[in-house]
């Protein structure tokens, strides 16, 4: 079921336009503050009229200025978790989850519980909850809505990075487990990273880019968009975990190292390389500390004013380097020019099954 | 009631700028019984009109100017309708002795909705049932303002009080009953006849419908007496009893014991 | 043998304050709501009018607003004689006290149910609404348990209003013992009698007595609702 949005709103100091489809997985909305994200998620919502524009998921026209037609919140079907949980203070956890829920459905309930890892909370009044349980209450509270699309702004925004990895993972398998299509909006770049399938990219009330996200990483172009935390995605199967706390991992261009990984051997990941953590060298290094050497072809350079994004294809998929432009003119990288990548074991950073 | 604080200042005041200002300037504070207001306004203003010092009138319940007086307020003439409540002034001392006399009577009557209407006759084969239809008989409260007082004593010796007293609707004070009969909200209602002719003068629709027979009630008295022993209040307490002012009383309903 | 604590007139005076009042706040409760409702989402031409209008029986003199129920309640009165054919009788009858006392307790009541509405989260609303709850679920469901405390609190203020209203009373419905004789008007009564301080001490201990333990009891269940209501169990 494919979400399409048309919309155009003006507020003071911004002056909106997008127009994107969202097929099914996690679609991204990713872009800086102030980018207009939160109204688009608003509008899916329903919880904002757009001043013009359209919002069709399937084949349902929730929103349609040209004929007058808006389906108010209640009636979307679409589930929404905020920054804030906007949890009910005078229910329990378990009175709060089961909120949405349109008939007592108790086999839905236990496995949206399971999924999330709420059984402890259930009793509980929500006054002691730390943000990482609201949140997850809150995720769990939309989802028992049973909604056609799950609509989450910066869910993980207001918590702490030790908060935010433990919520991670519950959104991965919510991504593949659950079924339903979510529209993400967030400013991190790991968070969408990890998670989104389809990216768009706002700035400034426009969509810059919109596409798989593989792909958008990938692209040399995007990377100021990305900042200093961006680098290419890439595939990969797990071969095994050793004794010595290192998985292995088996890509396309060679086989990866990097701390162990919280997956079965034989289960597919994605693993992100942050670009300023590839180094680049016209010959093989040896007496290396770093693990991971990948021969590569550059297939761009791209400068800009704070650096150089180098382009290399690894036996397959793109990676990323961000250097210098000293070092790119030393180097003399063109396209086409031969070299080699290399990445530390702990800067790899693991994305989810894709 | 307890007397506000500022009537307590007040006294202070009035007896620290007793001694700077001369006693003939000062304004006699007349309290009186709220009933007593439109034939006292025309008595006080003659008599200030006449080259006498002004006169200061505070009209109230005569529980609450009792009360205020015993409390301390600055009075110095007390015409209450109420002997018990001048009873209570006297007990507390606070009366010039040999000053208080009965100066005023009234009558009762029955006052009835409308400009005009039917006279009744009052005695013991009325029916009232009949006369009040499913309304109700509007007088003041029967166990403490006077007009109440005296009507249930006139009822009962009529020996109409059993059937009337299940229909009686008390307001606060006679002005209100009437304000009740004038405003149709009960068909009739007893009061004093000064204040069936003051209403009556201000406009309201209501009629004397029968006078309550002498012996039945009373005697209906207005007692007056000095609280403070001024010239001008002595002055004052003369006029009221003059032919002058005995001719507005008189005009307004009122009886004029001698 | 010593003579009663109280007359049966004064224990009837009581009884009636009791009714008076309860009727007067529970059935003042709905409209209460909706009038702080009305007051504290909506904007409108005429909004400040309705404010002002709620407010008017803080600010007129009692027996102003008495005098208004008669010429408005009584039996001749504009809507008192229609609602007479529906046999809806006010003049004379408690239930005018009960109209008087609610009345005059309405400012009240309604002040502090808008204070509570206005302390809502209006983003709690909206994600219930966004769970699929309908606007009239939303209030039922999330809006309504929210304001339980300033409800509780507005019906409690009304409560005690209505157990002192005098003025407005005694105008509108006179004091007729059984009917609309409530324990002020008994207070005023024997005020107004020579030597009956004693009675009316005793009444007005009464009186004191009675607020306090309703003060006393609502405090208690504010605060266990205040506590079911900010999630602390």
């Amino acid at each position: 079921m494919t979400l399409r949005v048309d919309i155009a709103h003006a507020y003071p100091g911004l002056a909106l336009e997008v127009a994107f489809d969202a097929p099914p997985g996690v679609t991204a909305l990713f872009g800086p503050s102030g980018a207009g994200k939160t109204t688009v998620a608003h509008a899916v919502a329903g919880l904002l009229r757009p001043d013009r524009g359209l919002v069709r998921l399937g084949d349902t026209v929730l929103t349609d200025t040209a004929r007058r037609l808006h389906v108010p919140p209640h009636r979307r079907r679409i589930g929404c978790v905020f920054q804030d949980a906007r949890l009910f203070p005078h229910r329990t956890v378990r009175g709060n989850l089961a909120y949405g829920q349109r008939r007592a459905d108790a086999a839905a309930f236990d496995r949206i519980v399971a999924l999330l890892d709420l059984a402890p909370l259930l009793p509980r009044g929500i006054a002691g909850l730390s943000g990482g349980e609201a949140a997850r209450v809150a995720i769990g509270r939309a989802l028992l809505s049973d909604p056609r699309l799950l609509v989450m702004d910066e869910p993980l925004a207001s918590l702490d990075a030790s908060r935010r990895m433990e919520i991670l993972p519950c959104l991965e398998r919510l991504r593949d487990e659950a079924g339903t299509p979510i529209l993400y909006v967030s400013h991190a770049v790991d968070e969408v990273a990890r998670l989104a399938t389809t990216l768009v990219m706002i700035d400034r009330g426009r969509v810059r880019r919109a596409g798989p996200a593989e792909a958008l990483f990938a692209d040399p172009a995007l990377m100021p968009l990305f900042g200093p935390r961006g680098g290419a995605l890439i595939a990969g199967t797990v071969a095994g975990h050793h004794p010595d706390g290192l998985t292995e991992v088996r890509a396309a261009g060679g086989t990866l190292w990097l701390p162990a990984l919280a997956a079965a051997p034989g289960a597919a990941i994605r693993l992100r390389i942050p670009a300023q953590d590839v180094i680049l060298a016209r010959t093989r290094p040896e007496g290396l500390s770093a693990l991971n050497v990948l021969a590569a072809t550059v297939t761009g350079v791209l400068a800009d004013d704070a650096g150089v994004t180098v382009a290399l294809a690894a036996g397959g998929p793109t990676i990323l380097a961000r250097i210098t432009a000293r070092s790119a003119a030393a180097l003399a990288l063109t396209p086409g020019t031969a070299c080699f990548a290399i990445l530390k074991s702990v800067a790899l950073a693991q994305g989810g099954p894709d | 009631m307890r007397a506000p604080i500022r009537a307590i200042a007040a006294v202070c005041a009035a007896l620290v700028l007793g001694g700077l200002r001369p006693v003939m300037a000062e304004p006699v504070r007349v309290f009186a019984a709220a009933s007593l207001r439109t034939a006292l306004d025309v008595v006080a203003a003659d008599w200030t009109a006449a080259g006498n010092p002004s006169v200061s009138l505070t009209y109230a319940g005569s529980a609450a100017l009792a009360r205020q007086i015993i409390e301390g307020a600055p009075a110095d003439v007390f015409l209450t309708a109420s002997p018990e409540w001048m009873d209570a002034v006297e007990a507390a001392a606070l009366l010039v002795p040999g000053t208080r006399r009965d100066l005023l009577g009234n009558t009762l009557v029955l006052v009835g909705q409308g400009a005009e209407g039917p006279a009744v006759t009052l005695d013991p084969s009325l029916d009232l049932a009949a006369l009040l239809g499913d309304g109700r008989l509007a007088m003041g409260m029967v166990d403490s303002v006077p007009a109440g007082v005296y009507g249930r004593e006139a009822l009962s010796a009529l020996g109409l009080w059993d059937e009337a007293e299940p229909r009686v609707a008390q307001a606060a004070d006679v002005r209100a009953a009437l304000a009740l009969v004038a405003a149709g909200e009960v068909p009739y209602g007893i009061a004093y006849l000064s204040d069936a002719r003051a209403a009556r003068e201000a406009g309201e629709a209501v009629h004397v419908a029968a006078t309550f027979p002498p012996g039945t009630y009373g005697p209906v008295t207005y007692p007056v007496a000095l609280v403070r022993d001024t010239a001008g209040a002595r002055a004052f307490l003369d006029t009221l009893a003059s032919p002058g002012a005995a001719a507005v009383f008189a005009a307004q309903g009122f009886l004029m014991r001698p | 043998m010593s003579a009663p604590f109280l007359s049966p007139a004064e224990w009837q005076a009581v009884a009636l304050s009791l009714r008076v009042a309860t009727v007067a706040t529970l059935a003042s409760l709905p409209l209460g709501l909706a009038v702080a409702w009305v007051l504290a989402r909506r904007r409108f031409p005429g909004h400040a009018l309705l404010n002002g209008l709620v407010h008017l029986p803080l600010i007129l003199p009692p027996v102003v607003t008495g005098y208004l129920l008669l010429l408005t309640f009584g039996r001749r009165g504009a809507v008192g004689e229609w609602l007479d054919g529906f046999g809806i009788v006010f003049a004379f009858r408690w239930t005018g006290a009960a109209l008087a006392a609610a009345v005059m307790a309405f400012p009240l009541m309604v002040r502090a149910i808008r204070l509570s509405l206005e302390a809502v989260d209006p983003r709690l609303e909206q994600a219930a609404g966004t769970l699929g709850a309908s606007p009239v679920r939303v209030f039922l469901t999330v809006t309504l348990p929210l304001i339980l405390p300033g409800i509780l609190a507005g019906a409690i203020l009304a409560f005690a209003k209505a157990m002192g209203e005098f003025g407005a009373t005694i105008t509108f419905v006179a004091s007729i013992p059984g009917e609309t004789q409530t324990l002020p008007s008994a207070i005023y009564a024997l005020l107004q009698v020579p030597g009956a301080e004693g009675r009316v001490a005793r009444l007005v201990w009464i009186a004191v007595g009675l607020s306090m333990v309703a003060l006393i009891l609502s405090e208690a269940l504010s605060r266990a609702v205040t506590r079911r209501v900010r999630g602390r169990r």
